[in-house]
């Protein structure tokens, strides 16, 4: 075999290899969702079995996982757009402008994701009472704002600051303000990385549970705080639990598919010269 | 700092007009808490003795929190625990966004890229179950893979070599595909030309890796390192769900020390201590990073 | 003529006597005292509790629409896993939230009443026009009452969710290997049936002794080993117990019996002993009686019949079996109104009229009476181990004031490293009775200060 297959046959096996690894807790928890509780915790583990989809009829016999998961929905789609909205023209900013404190000010942001949500969970907790707040779609979303910005922010900076800035020469001529630019060609070639980030912003805040444990109460409910509901600590329903990360799972994935396209380095910069 | 070749001319408010939107969300979020948190570390705030009031303790939190010596013990465990898996993650962060990035395959690169959101996606405490149930020692899939590979089974959660291997391996699972996404991000900012140009030039992997494509992974490094150092120091649902910081002491790592102090045993002014601490460590760590990884791209 | 008549009035006279002599049944009693004419000025009003995933609340909610109608008090309830259930609580009450009503399990009793967060139920117990008259708290097993309701000798809340530990075992296991009874005492099982019982090479064991770092050790491996050696955590004068040879004879041997039970029980949680049992791993465990549920759902366990209860095995101190549960109590942050419609849902919700509806939806009443009833003794095995535990048993089995929190936390770290071995028997216990009274002093229990209450 030529060198060039047999680098073609590692890549496949090295790429291959890589979704067992990444896949193969997710399989682990699928199957164990669709096993009856004593094939669950049989010893040694069964790969075959009768499978059952009781532990799916079980969560879904209320509406409370449905209306979790438009919850998050609802929470990660507000926030991932809002952090987008705001961030990328801060990324554009602290890419391409000069000014004082630049440096600081970008550094300022990611910090906001540094410090513990533990300690924090009491003051916004007393904020979002004072504020009348608690159990609303619009709290969580504000709070998800404080470490979704950030990445946001963080990951479109580099990506803009990558982009050629004589490609802006052209439009210069043409005596387009800022705002043009960066909407004409700073945002379609910074694509890649305002996908990345929005996936990103979007996982962060469907997966947030300390906020949300301590934020929501029977309204605005999101999975993770249903998911975690069922550990009531004497008992572990395992096939429910399973059931309902898998299901918690989906719609991320789904999201990330529509939006993986434009992780592509698709778009030539070399079209404008 | 560079100057870029061609100088922008803007006006002087315009960066303002950008930048003041996420300023002002982030300041209206973020500022009241730090502050709230900054505020009651330095005092005695005990929930559960609201009768006891909340008098001004000054630095007596922070001199009980660096004398305590379980804190020091956790952060070291913490720190090991990092040591442990940060290099693995990025190495293997790396291969993958290689891998992605290399032509050849695009069915199987397209399902790999959108499947390593699925770790990602994963609810943390739904990890800690999954490894729960997978390193289980008798219907523990982990061990049956063991066995076949010829080696006994461990007792993963009940050994604290194991509990602490079994939590490196789920945090392992869950989070290279960030640093594979962000490396990914990062290769595909390398200009097509000059990345063709240096294929055709050099059959060596490494050279390219070096010379073309290092410099355009050096920012994502960076915030990689940032980020998943913030996020260690934070990292709470996924071990507590596995192992509750046991067998013992062994899984303990600084998070769940904090969250047994602020929420259990409700001494805030301590936990905020604890957390102030770790806000500084951390904003260290981070400027060493940046000093030492961060370039800026350039041309 | 007259005397067949007058016979027949004397009788029916008699009949009628002897009609309203005879005490009226509670369900009777109910509509005598109507609890809707009660609710009726309340009408309207929306309490709140949380409540957690488990069997008895998921029982109370079943009988819920029964309440709701009655009263037209409208309950909403929030379920939150046990391990947020308190700091939820307490966050809700430090910032004056909207829950009226408060979920005390017994550890939390002291704090809770000492924060002044909940009512001491004498407040409306007084008020004849929203008290059943059939509250009967003497009906109330009378340890209950007093370890989930009662603080500084008021009661403050009613005993909601019951538990005990209870010995499950494997009636099978036992009898291949020779006996036809459980153990009746602790030493019993370690000397003459746990060895027996032990097959290491086919994977079999005598014991599991669910230890997980968190109140799993602490409640469920420690505390289970002090008592019945008559030892305890601390002693008159809130000093540590733990040097007691009454304390240290019972730790050790829990490290003896540790040779037993399978390697790793150490990170047994509940769910893992639990299911150690049911798969036929090992032939005893002591649990709590909740879990006899999952014990004979033949979804979830292989035993069917070979499942027996038996109460715990008793020490050389007596029996004395672990000691859980939760009550309801008013929470002083709700307005009158709801304080009233409060109260008169956590009677309804313990009162002896539904408690036998409850106990065949799934929950465990703390009253007595609805044990005597012979039908629910035949359906429920677990009954007569459980009313027999809670004949006897100790209230501060955990102590319940407000420095637990910080306590279980040291002896659940210090607990399981004598249990892994990082730390000998005598040494750890030292520790933590450095600890416990480093943090007993800064409360106030040595100077005077504090009342000495657990």
């Amino acid at each position: 075999m030529n060198p060039r297959n047999l680098g073609k046959m590692l890549h496949l096996v090295g790429l291959l290899a890589l979704l067992a690894f990444t896949l193969f807790p997710f399989y682990w928890m699928v199957s164990s969702s669709l096993k009856e509780q004593t094939d669950l915790l049989a010893a040694p583990p069964v790969w075959t079995f009768v499978p059952t989809l009781s532990h799916y009829a079980e969560i879904w016999q209320d509406d409370t996982v449905s209306k979790a998961l438009l919850n998050s929905l609802i929470v990660a789609a507000c926030t991932t757009t809002l952090a987008i909205a705001l961030g990328a023209p801060a990324a554009y900013a602290l890419a391409r402008f000069d000014f004082r404190g630049k440096k600081d000010l970008w550094f300022w942001f990611i910090s906001n994701r540094m410090i513990s949500p533990i300690v924090l969970a009491l003051p916004v907790y007393l904020m979002a009472q004072s504020a009348g707040l608690l159990d609303t779609h619009l709290v969580l979303i504000l709070i998800y704002l404080s470490f979704c910005l950030p990445i946001v922010v963080w990951i479109c900076t580099d990506q803009f600051r990558s982009i050629p800035p004589d490609l802006e020469q052209a439009a210069r001529l043409d005596h387009a303000n800022q705002w043009d630019i960066f909407w004409r060609i700073y945002l379609p070639l910074g694509l890649p990385g305002i996908a990345v980030s929005a996936i990103f912003s979007f996982i962060f805040s469907w997966n947030e549970l300390l906020y949300a444990l301590v934020l929501t109460r029977s309204d605005v409910q999101t999975a993770p705080v249903i998911a975690t509901s069922y550990m009531s600590g004497y008992e572990l329903p395992w096939g429910k639990i399973m059931a309902t990360g898998t299901v918690i799972v989906l719609p991320v994935t789904v999201f990330a598919l529509l939006v993986s396209r434009h992780m592509v380095r698709g778009l030539t910069m070399g079209a404008t010269k | 700092m560079a100057q870029p070749a061609s100088r922008l001319s803007h006006g002087r408010f315009t960066p303002l007009k950008f930048l003041a939107p996420s300023v002002l969300a982030l300041l209206a979020v973020g500022i009241w808490p730090t502050i709230f948190a900054l505020v009651t570390s330095l005092r005695e705030y005990k929930l559960t003795r609201p009768r006891s009031g909340f008098p001004f303790v000054g630095l007596d939190n922070y001199q009980a929190v660096l004398t305590d010596a379980t804190f020091w013990e956790t952060l070291a465990r913490t720190a090991g625990f990092y040591l442990t898996v940060m290099p693995v993650q990025l190495a293997l962060g790396l291969a993958i966004a290689l891998m992605l990035h290399r032509p050849g395959w695009g069915a199987v690169r397209s399902l790999l890229r959108v499947s390593l959101v699925v770790p990602l996606a994963t609810t943390y405490a739904v990890v800690g179950l999954i490894g729960r149930l997978v390193f289980n020692r008798d219907f523990g899939v982990a061990n049956q893979f063991a066995s076949w590979l010829g080696l006994p089974g461990l007792d993963w959660l009940g050994n604290p070599h194991g509990a602490f291997a079994a939590i490196a391996l789920m945090d392992i699972w869950q989070w290279t595909p960030f640093c594979a996404l962000i490396f990914l991000a990062g290769l595909s900012m390398v200009p097509n030309e000059i990345e063709e140009a240096a294929r055709l030039e050099t059959k060596s992997h490494w050279a390219l890796l070096r010379h073309v494509q290092l410099p355009y992974l050096l920012p994502g490094l960076t915030a990689v390192l940032i980020l998943r150092s913030a996020d260690i120091l934070k990292l709470f649902d996924m071990v507590f769900t596995m192992t509750r910081g046991g067998p013992g002491a062994a899984t303990e790592l600084v998070s769940i020390y904090i969250q047994r102090v602020g929420f259990r045993i409700f001494d805030m002014g301590t936990a905020s201590a604890q957390a102030i601490l770790l806000l500084v460590l951390t904003i260290m760590l981070s400027r060493l990073f940046i000093r030492v990884f961060y370039r800026e791209i350039e041309r | 003529m007259k005397t067949p008549l007058k016979a027949t009035a004397l009788a029916a006279l008699g009949a009628i006597a002897i009609a309203c002599a005879v005490p009226p049944t509670p369900a009777q009693a109910q509509s005598a005292w109507a609890i809707d004419k009660a609710a009726a000025p309340l009408k309207g009003t929306k309490i709140k509790v949380m409540f957690l995933d488990r069997p008895g609340y998921r029982a109370i909610i079943k009988l819920l629409p029964e309440f709701e109608k009655q009263t037209g008090i409208k309950v909403n309830y929030e379920i939150v896993p046990y391990e947020n259930a308190r700091e939820k609580q307490v966050l809700n009450f430090t910032s004056k939230g909207d829950l009226t009503m408060a979920l005390v399990d017994l550890v939390w009793i002291g704090e809770f009443a000492e924060s002044g967060w909940i009512v001491p139920i004498d407040t409306y117990s007084k008020d004849a026009a929203i008290t059943d008259p059939n509250l009967n708290l003497k009906g109330f097993f009378p340890l209950l009452l007093n370890a989930f309701g009662s603080w500084d000798g008021k009661v403050y809340g009613l005993p909601f969710d019951n538990y005990s530990g209870l010995m499950f075992y494997n009636r099978c296991m036992l009898k291949e290997s020779g006996f036809d009874q459980p153990p009746q005492t602790w030493d019993e099982l370690k000397n003459v049936y746990a060895p027996k019982l032990t097959k290491a090479d086919k994977k079999q064991f005598a014991f599991a002794l669910q230890s997980l770092r968190g109140e799993t050790q602490s409640a469920d491996s420690f505390m289970r080993f002090l008592w019945p050696w008559g030892g305890s955590l601390l002693d008159k004068d809130f000093k540590s117990n733990l040097m007691a040879p009454g304390s240290q004879t019972g730790l050790k041997f829990r490290q003896d019996l540790m040779k037993y039970m399978p390697p790793g029980v150490v990170s047994y949680d509940h769910a893992e002993a639990v299911n150690a049992l049911a798969q036929g791993q090992v032939a005893m465990i002591t649990e709590w009686s909740a879990f006899y549920g999952t014990l004979t759902d033949p979804k979830t366990s292989k035993l069917g019949d070979c499942l027996a209860v038996a109460p715990e095995p008793a020490g050389p101190a007596g029996r004395l079996p672990a000691l859980g549960g939760f009550s309801l109590a008013v929470a002083s942050q709700a307005s009158p109104a709801q304080q009233k419609a409060s109260w008169l849902f956590i009677q309804w919700a313990t009162s002896e009229a539904i408690a036998k509806p409850y106990v065949e939806a799934g929950g465990v009443s703390g009253r007595m009476a609805v044990y005597d009833d012979p039908a629910i003794q035949a359906k429920y095995k677990y009954v007569k181990p459980m009313v027999e535990s809670w004949q006897k048993g100790v209230p501060e089995y955990r102590p319940r004031f407000p420095a637990w929190a910080s306590l279980t936390e040291i002896v659940a770290e210090f607990g399981s490293k004598m249990m892994l071995g990082e730390a000998p028997v005598d040494q750890g216990a030292k520790e933590i009775g450095t600890r416990i009274e480093t943090v007993l002093k800064k409360e106030g229990y040595y100077d005077g200060k504090k009342k000495k209450l657990q």
